[in-house]
């Protein structure tokens, strides 16, 4: 993304937990942050990009995402994501792209059923034009965090996504049993993208990885 | 009525109530006269051991003398305020929910985590780190059969080979796991260390210790709970009031085998949405200053919160109980006092402020309702639909509660011999160090439990719990911020007073290694019946020497927790007095980010590895679990170990350091062993020397051209260091002529607890 | 004779539903309010076996097993057709 200061909104919904770490990112890289509240309409015409951060947004309940993917401020940001704008979904975020259509397939249970928190490498396997463009280096490597990681889609749809291009980041050993190792998937237009791994927890040394920073 | 059926249905209400005859006197004397209907639970509730710490308040205020100037606000809240300077200050508190856990470890592990948290966040402080302290029983190897399969449904098994304990307890541990984790993973603290103890004596009576580490940024204002200013209104905030918990109290005593609905206990289901919710909202209009005080609602839900929040306040309070926002249109009043809901708060708020208050808990979709006003007087009127059901100072009942001095006997030192050959460690030169070992429950690694847990949110977490202690980063200062648990079952078991020093001593220690000095303690004390004079002995021994090394080591007690009674059938654990240590790191924030801080695992081939001593005591394992020790503990010379310690990172490039725990050096060596690269040792060290402990060594790996300096400063400091091997690829040669295979060590190691209990993750 | 049992299990009626109060709560956000919900899971179950002796299994399994009577009630129920 090109460095001119512009606003980017995180939209927040109950249960959000990331969206205080995300926001705190995008002030890092020099760009405004602004939160978009659940119930809110905007006019998303002054946002740079949109970034739905991690969490359990309403408590997971029902399906991860399932609650949130149909409140009413994603209008907006389905809107947003037609006109060509950047959307990335992060953990939580990503399964609330993929409840609410914009990105394809389904994020479910682990396969062993339990949270997982470590540390992962990625293979870039399609680079996004909008999120990490600028990444050279061979293996990402990013902490994840979640229970219901497991990427699905039906055969029919993978091979679509395969095909397509769609498929952004793998995993280089798959910890959760997600179909053909998707750490991260895009639409077609590959304005709207997602991905299980937090790269907003690996933007400084101390964190343990700096592969992150280049997300923005 | 006769006399005789009077004094029958007094005895019936003092054992519902749990209430003695002397107590029950000492309530008529208060009050003038006999206690009217609804004056029976709130003396029940506040008087009990939960509430009151009757057993146990006259030797906590020993922990008083500790406080020091660093303490803010530590009178009656829920736990003092440590000032780090920069105006950024730190709340910690940990506490138990043994017994809600061993009926139904999901649920009694979440809401344990979610009453810490409350406990934190109503001073006004952001949860910002989760630590937990577990003891279970002993794990059986047999596979797991039905995983959920609740108490008292077990098949009896009778005569059959496998233990049904043995299921169980990893049903426990498996449950208790994930209800940390899914309460606080979803309300987004990370859980950053732990610790999980395995022991026989827990086998009836798990432990769940939770703590949680709140911060209060630069200008942010410490919430307070004392209700003040007639007039103002009394606002009920969060979930609706169900029966949850109020037959709390029958748990410890009915069985479960029968499936009668009422005599299940109403298990308190904890909503971590609803809490992450209550955390941001709360946090928020104690920010606009829309709030005068708050408190949670915790043990004795609001009864404890209103009686203590106007007792404080030295003002009154009246309540209408049927405005209190309810699950269930049945609950009579007495259970509106006494419910355990989860996730409530109670508000004091100036009338002008209400409107901007209601609309700020809407906008996270929570209601606030008016359920009461500040009183002048110092009394607490309880109405329900239009009638007066009591008008009762609130003072006697928080403040005068009754207080036991139990028998105790003075300390006699247990399991001590004379001289030092008599420790005969008779097991250890027999016993032949396997690869197995790195199997073992008590050695392998917790990966499965802590990798449920996530440990990053926040954007704070330096190192997390896969390394000794947890560090995170303070956001405005950018200094280190420790935080580490401690408390050790097999030294609590072999001498409570040794044991309960290490609890403070061995993760301070832990903490100084890392270069951060122990700034504040906080304790959670589980014991068993503290009306027998053995448990009460090693209780006071536990808070003298608590207090001692408090001291000692200038880190005042913030706040505690005690749970007693935790005995089933006659069967007491261990005297378990869990400590959690939160520690500072130097001035500099560079110490972070320069990334100084040594590693838990060898780092590099060559490197010189080092044994620092400051042995006081040496203790030697004289049959399975059976702990004796010679020597006296010295805690001068242990504090300046710590000090010692704190300096060395801050002068010494230190590569990696662990001290010396269970297993003596030789398992030291082996886990240091675990990460890349390997041990081998240079001289002979007998095995006796070699496996077992000694309070207190540490193990360090220096590099070529620190070591010089290592060793100057462990010559000008007087403390006794010597070479004891190098560090090299691919080996573990120790000192005993043991070497291992390294590969099959790490399988085995990492293979962790699952090697016992399947489905942890 | 193949026998196909659905079971159903709620939360008790005295024990907080978190995912229903969820569920509720978001209906009434989205302005389609309902009442009440509460949220229980639907488990199938296929038991070969004279009928009587596979509902007493189904029932035996979903007591013992696939229910938790600390915060769960549960419900047998014939099904004529599976899936």
């Amino acid at each position: 993304m090109k460095k001119t200061a512009g606003k980017i909104g995180v939209v927040r919904f109950p249960g959000s937990n990331c969206d205080q770490d995300v926001y705190q990112f995008v002030a890092e890289k020099n760009y405004t942050p602004e939160y978009l509240w659940h119930l809110d309409h905007f006019d998303l015409k002054d946002y740079l990009a949109l970034l739905l951060p991690g969490g359990f947004s309403y408590g997971d309940y029902l399906r991860s995402g399932a609650l949130s993917a149909r409140s009413p401020v994603m209008n907006s940001v389905r809107e947003f994501a037609n006109r060509g704008g950047p959307i990335l979904g992060i953990c939580n975020g990503f399964q609330v792209l993929a409840e609410s259509g914009l990105l394809p397939g389904a994020l479910v249970k682990n396969a062993r059923l339990r949270f997982i928190d470590d540390w992962v490498n990625l293979k870039v396997e399609n680079a996004n034009p909008f999120w990490a463009k600028n990444w050279t280096g061979d293996k990402m490597y990013l902490p994840i965090a979640h229970g219901d990681g497991r990427y699905y889609a039906p055969a029919d749809d993978l091979k679509k996504i395969e095909d397509g291009d769609q498929i952004w980041l793998r995993y280089v050993e798959n910890p959760n049993g997600s179909l053909l190792n998707i750490a991260g998937v895009m639409n077609q237009k590959k304005n709207v993208a997602g991905l299980m791994p937090h790269p907003e927890r690996a933007i400084f040394d101390w964190m343990g990885s700096v592969d992150g920073w280049s997300f923005l | 009525m006769n006399q005789e059926n009077q004094k029958i249905e007094l005895q019936k209400r003092l054992k519902h109530y749990r209430i003695s005859v002397a107590e029950y006197e000492m309530i008529k004397s208060l009050l003038g006269r006999e206690p009217k209907p609804i004056e029976w639970p709130l003396f029940s509730a506040l008087w009990s051991e939960h509430c009151s710490y009757k057993s146990s308040r006259m030797h906590l205020k020993k922990f008083g003398k500790t406080l020091n100037a660093s303490v803010l606000n530590a009178a009656g809240e829920n736990a003092g305020v440590v000032d780090l300077g920069y105006d950024e200050r730190i709340v910690f508190k940990m506490e138990s929910h043994n017994h809600p856990s061993f009926i139904e470890p999901y649920q009694g592990a979440a809401t344990g985590v979610g009453g810490i948290l409350r406990d934190i966040f109503t001073m006004g402080a952001r949860p910002i780190a989760l630590a937990d302290y577990l003891c279970f029983g002993e794990i059986s190897v047999t596979p797991i059969g039905l995983q959920e399969t609740p108490i008292g449904l077990q098949k009896s098994t009778a005569g059959s080979e496998t233990s049904t304990t043995g299921n169980r307890m990893g049903f426990l541990v498996d449950g208790v796991v994930r209800g940390i984790g899914g309460y606080g993973n979803s309300v987004g603290v990370p859980t950053v260390t732990g610790q999980t103890n395995f022991d026989k004596s827990y086998d009836k009576n798990i432990l769940v210790n939770a703590m949680a580490v709140g911060l209060l940024r630069p200008g942010e204002k410490v919430a307070l709970s004392a209700a003040k200013g007639p007039g103002n209104l009394v606002v009920y905030v969060g979930a609706k009031t169900g029966k949850d918990g109020v037959h709390g109290a029958a748990m410890a005593s009915e069985s479960f085998d029968e499936n009668s609905e009422a005599k299940k206990p109403n298990v308190q289901i904890g909503d971590p949405y609803f809490e992450k919710l209550l955390i941001e909202s709360c946090l928020e209009v104690l920010k606009k200053d829309l709030v005068v005080s708050i408190q949670d609602m915790g043990a004795a839900g609001l009864t404890s919160s209103s009686f203590e929040m106007a007792s404080k306040g030295n003002v009154g309070m009246s309540l209408k109980l049927d405005q209190v926002p309810i699950r269930d249109s049945s609950i009579q009043p007495e259970e509106i006092l006494l419910s355990e809901s989860q996730e409530r708060m109670l508000l004091i708020c100036e009338p002008k402020k209400i409107q901007v208050l209601q609309s700020e808990f809407e906008k996270w979709g929570l209601d606030a309702v008016v359920v009461g006003e500040v009183l002048q007087e110092r009394k607490i009127e309880l109405w329900w639909k239009g009638e007066l059901l009591t008008s009762i100072d609130p003072y006697p009942l928080v403040e005068n509660a009754p207080m036991y001095d139990r028998t105790f006997r003075a300390w006699t030192a247990k399991n001590k011999v004379i001289d030092k050959s008599q420790l005969q460690n008779e097991d250890i030169s027999k016993k032949k160090y396997t690869e197995k070992l790195f199997g073992h429950v008590q050695f392998t690694s917790r990966k499965n439990i802590y990798r449920q847990y996530d440990q990053r949110v926040g954007l704070n977490t330096v190192r997390g719990a896969d390394h000794d202690v947890a560090i995170l980063r303070l956001p405005d200062s950018g200094r280190a911020l420790g935080v580490a648990v401690g408390c050790r079952p097999h030294l609590m078991k072999m001498d409570a007073r040794i044991g309960a020093q290490d609890a403070v001593y061995y993760p301070a220690l832990q903490l100084a290694l890392r270069g951060i000095k122990v700034v504040a303690l906080t304790d959670c004390l589980n014991f068993g019946n503290p009306e027998r004079p053995e448990i009460m002995s090693e209780f006071v021994a536990s808070v003298d020497a608590i207090t001692e090394s408090s001291l000692k080591l200038k880190a005042p007690v913030i706040s505690g927790n005690v749970s007693f009674y935790n005995e089933t059938l006659g069967e007491n654990i261990i005297s378990t007095p869990a400590m959690g240590l939160v520690g500072l790191g130097p001035e500099d924030a560079s110490f972070i980010n320069g990334g100084q801080i040594p590693q838990d695992v060898f780092q590099h081939s060559g490197n010189s590895v080092y044994l620092v001593s400051s042995a006081k005591v040496f203790i030697g394992e004289i049959s399975k679990s059976q702990f004796q020790y010679f020597g006296e503990p010295d805690l001068n010379a242990w504090t300046e170990l710590v000090d010692a310690f704190t300096a060395l990172t801050r002068k010494v490039e230190i590569s990696a350091s662990q001290m010396v725990g269970r297993g003596g050096l030789g398992w030291t060596l082996a886990q240091m062993s675990l990460g890349n690269y390997g041990y081998k040792g240079a001289f002979a060290i007998s095995s006796n020397e070699l496996w077992q402990e000694t309070l207190y060594q540490a193990v360090f790996e220096v590099n070529e051209t620190e070591s010089k300096k290592f060793e100057i400063f462990f010559q000008n400091n007087k403390i006794e260091f010597k070479k004891i091997g190098e560090v090299q690829a691919d080996i573990l040669a120790l000192n005993d002529g043991t070497s291992f295979n390294l590969k099959e060590c790490k399988k085995s190691y990492e293979l962790g607890l699952r090697g016992s209990i399947e489905n942890l993750a | 004779m193949k026998n196909y049992f659905g079971v159903k299990i709620m939360p008790r009626e005295v024990i907080l539903d978190t995912q229903g109060r969820a569920i509720e709560q978001t209906l009434r956000l989205n302005k389609i309010p309902v009442d009440a919900c509460r949220v229980g899971k639907f488990i199938e179950l296929e038991i070969e076996g004279s009928e009587t002796d596979a509902f007493a299994r189904a029932t035996e399994i979903a007591k013992s097993v696939l229910h938790n009577p600390l915060i769960e009630t549960f419900e047998v129920s014939k099904l004529l057709v599976s899936r």
